[in-house]
């Protein structure tokens, strides 16, 4: 990793989402300490702002295959 | 004249109807009767018959083997082939390539037959139907390229899942190439990647649809590793592909709406986890607090000060019992002596003077018995009230 940025561009939308998902539900197990929580909770932030920039930003992407 | 043999005049007629162009590579139309396929060999043996007249017809097994229906007695079909001679039995017989059904019921006949010849193999199972993905990454479109189809499915993506990227494969979709183009495409559009792909094409006629409606492209729609969802684009027909087809939509932009959900309801999901996260966030932070709370409330109890006034509260308590339990001691000694006060008196030597008795002293010592004094002695008399002396004057 070279900068922050880099890594935010590779990392896809599912990829994002879907760890969004995953931090929702540990947040929700609610045995976990609350430091943790709290830094889980500051990473899920992070990501539902770059998830919500990575749909505004989207452009579907077209490939063409002439022949077959 | 030279006589001639049986074998060399069938021989002959086989040559000469080889030999007459208007009997070989011919179509004839006809029902067919008496239809048998030859377990072993595979060749189909059928008479072909119209209203008036019947001919013998043979196929061999390598030909039928690329039929695409089973022939059946009262089909009505078209027999490519052409007319030769069968030496042992001295009649000429139809040597047929092809049989293709001949006329809409016969055609949907065959049709039916393929659908339960598939259905049979499984090909359209419900347990072989896989989800589709919630949210594909690429999507593929096998279709043609100039047609309608691929550009509805483009635009509906572009506006609804701009997030997803399209594989867009040429495909022959109607003529003879496009049941070969179509199963082509859909191989392509699996190696590159695809997790769903849409097979189909913008309408058109039921013939037209023929490429949709077999074997091969059932099949390959089948065999394929990802979900397939056809969209034919016949909104009343089913074609065998639509059977085959994980996912079946009546057109195009239907099939593109249903191979990837709206930018929309991904912004909602967005939220609703964000949501949840501040919700069970806010919950956990509320909790701590809550048992920070108690536990100052326990710790505050327990500070010296406290500790201290407790244990002085604690003294004040049992000052309190002591002195109560003291006073009733004393009360219950106090009865008890008022009772032994009673007591006492009753039994007091004075109380007994007082009701007759007389107490009779000789100086200091009380007398008990007659024979301690003698006549002459002088001696007190205690009466309850008062005394006096009294001098002995006789004894019994």
């Amino acid at each position: 990793m070279i900068n922050g940025e880099i890594m935010e561009e590779k990392v896809t939308f599912e990829e994002n989402l879907e760890r969004l998902g995953k931090i929702v539900s540990e947040l929700e197990k609610g045995d976990i300490p609350l430091e943790k929580a709290v830094e889980l909770y500051g990473e899920g932030v992070k990501l539902s702002a770059m998830c919500r920039k990575q749909l505004d930003e989207a452009q579907i992407k077209i490939e063409e295959d002439k022949g077959a | 004249m030279p006589v001639i043999t049986v074998s060399q005049i069938n021989r002959y007629l086989g040559f000469v109807l080889k030999g007459d162009k208007n009997l070989q590579g011919i179509m004839i139309k006809g029902e067919i009767s008496n239809c048998v396929r030859h377990y072993r060999s595979g060749h189909i043996y059928f008479t072909l018959k119209d209203d008036n007249s019947a001919v013998k017809a043979v196929m061999f097994a390598q030909a039928a083997s690329r039929l695409k229906f089973e022939p059946e007695d009262g089909m009505s079909v078209i027999v490519s082939g052409s007319i030769g001679v069968y030496e042992r039995d001295g009649v000429y017989q139809i040597y047929a390539n092809d049989i293709v059904p001949d006329g809409a019921g016969a055609v949907n006949a065959a049709l039916e037959q393929l659908k339960k010849k598939l259905a049979a193999e499984g090909i359209f199972a419900q347990d072989h139907k896989r989800p589709l993905p919630l949210m594909p990454r690429k999507i593929g479109v096998v279709t043609s390229l100039d047609g309608a189809a691929v550009r509805d499915i483009i635009n509906v993506l572009s506006r609804r899942y701009p997030i997803g990227s399209i594989y867009a494969v040429n495909a022959l979709v109607q003529g003879e190439g496009a049941p070969d183009s179509v199963c082509r495409g859909i191989l392509k559009a699996e190696s590159a990647g695809c997790d769903v792909i849409i097979v189909g094409r913008g309408g058109g006629s039921s013939e037209d649809l023929g490429a949709f409606n077999t074997e091969k492209v059932a099949y390959a729609i089948y065999n394929c590793k990802v979900p397939v969802i056809s969209a034919v684009g016949h909104e009343t027909d089913f074609t065998i592909a639509d059977l085959a087809a994980d996912m079946r939509a009546p057109t195009p932009s239907v099939a593109a709406e249903i191979a990837a959900p709206s930018t929309d309801t991904l912004y909602e999901r967005i939220d609703a986890l964000t949501r949840r996260a501040e919700n069970s966030v806010s919950a956990r932070l509320e909790r701590a607090r809550d048992r920070l709370a108690s536990l100052n409330v326990r710790l505050t109890g327990q500070s010296p000060e406290n500790r201290l006034k407790l244990s002085s509260n604690r003294i004040e308590n049992y000052t309190e019992r002591n002195k109560l339990a003291f006073s009733r001691y004393i009360e219950r000694l106090d009865s008890k002596l008022c009772q032994n006060t009673a007591r006492l008196e009753s039994l007091s030597p004075l109380k007994v003077l007082s009701r007759g008795y007389s107490l009779v002293y000789s100086g200091d010592k009380l007398l008990g018995s007659s024979e301690d004094i003698s006549e002459g002695d002088r001696v007190k008399i205690r009466f309850g009230d008062g005394g006096a002396e009294a001098e002995i004057i006789d004894k019994w």
